[in-house]
């Protein structure tokens, strides 16, 4: 069993989204998901009052690293055939992982829907009537409220914060963490070493 | 030095001081000896307090904090728990530090390795990089280094002068330079147009250097046996 957080506002997430799948389906390893609320930034702006010439270190390290990250994004996804397009300012998508968390059965389609909404359509993945469209067209229960969704969402990051994570997508196994895609070696050696 | 520009097929930006770069070490000069080639290594002193906050440590503890959130801490913890089990695999100890040290002595070394005796790099390399993470060296002693390269076979003759004339100015006029070159940490891996933070482009490195043949692999830490 493999557990995977994710959001769907991260990149990183979304671009892990295939490879997990692939794993899975060469190691007939299940895999649970879970919603975990990234942080994500607009790239800090330099075209205003601050210049690149005036900011500190701390500014500067923060502006050359965001625009760094999502070079590297891209550059991964368009290997993967996705056109990665970033929203200018990052949008919530909290509605939509408390659906995740509330989900029953496989969440594997509404999941796939929700990360191409926000990648392709920028969607407002915290807007009830957004995710509830989502839902619908995945079949899926449309029978909790808002307020509902919300409790969950907030719930399951107390458990995730709980289990460690700082970052998605994050997989747990055997009580070991990893952060990011780049480990899908050594979780798939530690599914494997389970056969 | 340009930071962008080398002869080499592979820029590589690498500090003493960085768990990640410590861990990258061993499978850069793994996969520089699988292609035959010789990549340009070159020193980038991170400045740590300012991005991340500063602190020191004592027998584990924590005794002195700033700048620091819980989120920040959080993922320092798990950043130094990941690099750990890395470096395990590599029969390698990462013992967390105790306190954030100025790693420009070892990091000019490579500078002075470089133009003295490059084929000693990879003994260098291990002459620092595991004692240091052991937490048996003193890396801001100069003559602590001038061991370091003897043990390497490194004549260091010269080089505690070299540390703060020429070697020194030129580790000094690289470092302001990273930042407007799109540089930010280490390792970091320069290969034609593309910048890449992170061991896990090694796959990707490997690709590009071999004529590019197939598809191209996404980001990967290959494992090192157990």
């Amino acid at each position: 069993m493999l557990t995977v957080y994710i959001d769907f506002k991260s990149p990183a997430a979304y671009l892990a989204l295939a490879p997990t799948l692939a794993l899975s389906g060469r190691t007939g390893a299940a895999l649970t998901w879970r919603p975990f609320r990234t942080t994500e930034r607009a790239l800090p702006n330099t075209t205003g009052t601050e210049t690149a010439s005036t900011e500190s270190v701390a500014q500067s390290h923060r502006r050359v690293r965001a625009q760094s990250r999502r070079d590297t994004h891209i550059k991964y996804a368009a290997h993967q055939g996705i056109d990665l397009n970033f929203p200018d300012i990052p949008g919530e998508t909290d509605l939509a992982l408390g659906a995740l968390a509330t989900l029953s059965g496989d969440p594997l389609p509404f999941i796939t829907a929700a990360f191409a909404a926000y990648w392709q359509g920028h969607a407002n993945l915290d807007d009830p009537a957004t995710v509830t469209a989502l839902l619908a067209g995945q079949n899926a229960d449309t029978s909790q409220t808002p307020q509902d969704l919300r409790r969950a969402q907030v719930a399951a990051q107390v458990d995730a914060d709980a289990a460690g994570i700082v970052d998605a997508p994050a997989y747990l196994i055997k009580d070991q963490l990893f952060i990011g895609r780049e480990h899908l070696p050594w979780v798939a050696e530690l599914i494997e070493a389970d056969d | 030095m340009h930071p962008l520009i080398s002869d080499a097929p592979l820029i590589v930006y690498v500090d003493i001081k960085s768990p990640y770069a410590f861990v990258a070490i061993r499978p850069t000069l793994a996969l520089e000896s699988e292609l035959g080639l010789q990549f340009d290594w070159r020193p980038l002193t991170l400045d740590i307090p300012s991005y991340l906050g500063s602190a020191k440590k004592k027998d584990g503890k924590v005794v002195e904090s700033s700048g620091r959130s819980p989120k920040i801490w959080n993922a320092i913890k798990y950043s130094y728990r990941d690099a750990r089990r890395y470096a395990e695999r590599q029969g390698l100890t990462l013992k967390g530090t105790e306190k954030i040290w100025d790693s420009s002595l070892p990091n000019i070394a490579i500078l002075w390795v470089t133009q003295t005796n490059r084929d000693r790099l990879p003994a260098y390399f291990e002459a620092v990089y595991p004692p240091f993470w052991r937490r048996e060296l003193d890396i801001e002693d100069v003559s602590v280094i001038e061991d370091c390269l003897a043990s390497a076979g490194v004549d260091p003759t010269g080089f505690a002068q070299f540390a703060s004339g020429e070697g020194r100015a030129l580790h000094d006029a690289l470092q302001p330079r990273f930042h407007p070159s799109g540089i930010y940490g280490v390792p970091t891996y320069v290969i034609g147009d593309d910048i890449l933070f992170g061991r896990e482009h090694l796959p990707y490195l490997r690709w590009h250097l071999s004529g590019r043949v197939g598809a191209p692999p996404d980001i990967a830490y290959e494992l090192a046996p157990c």
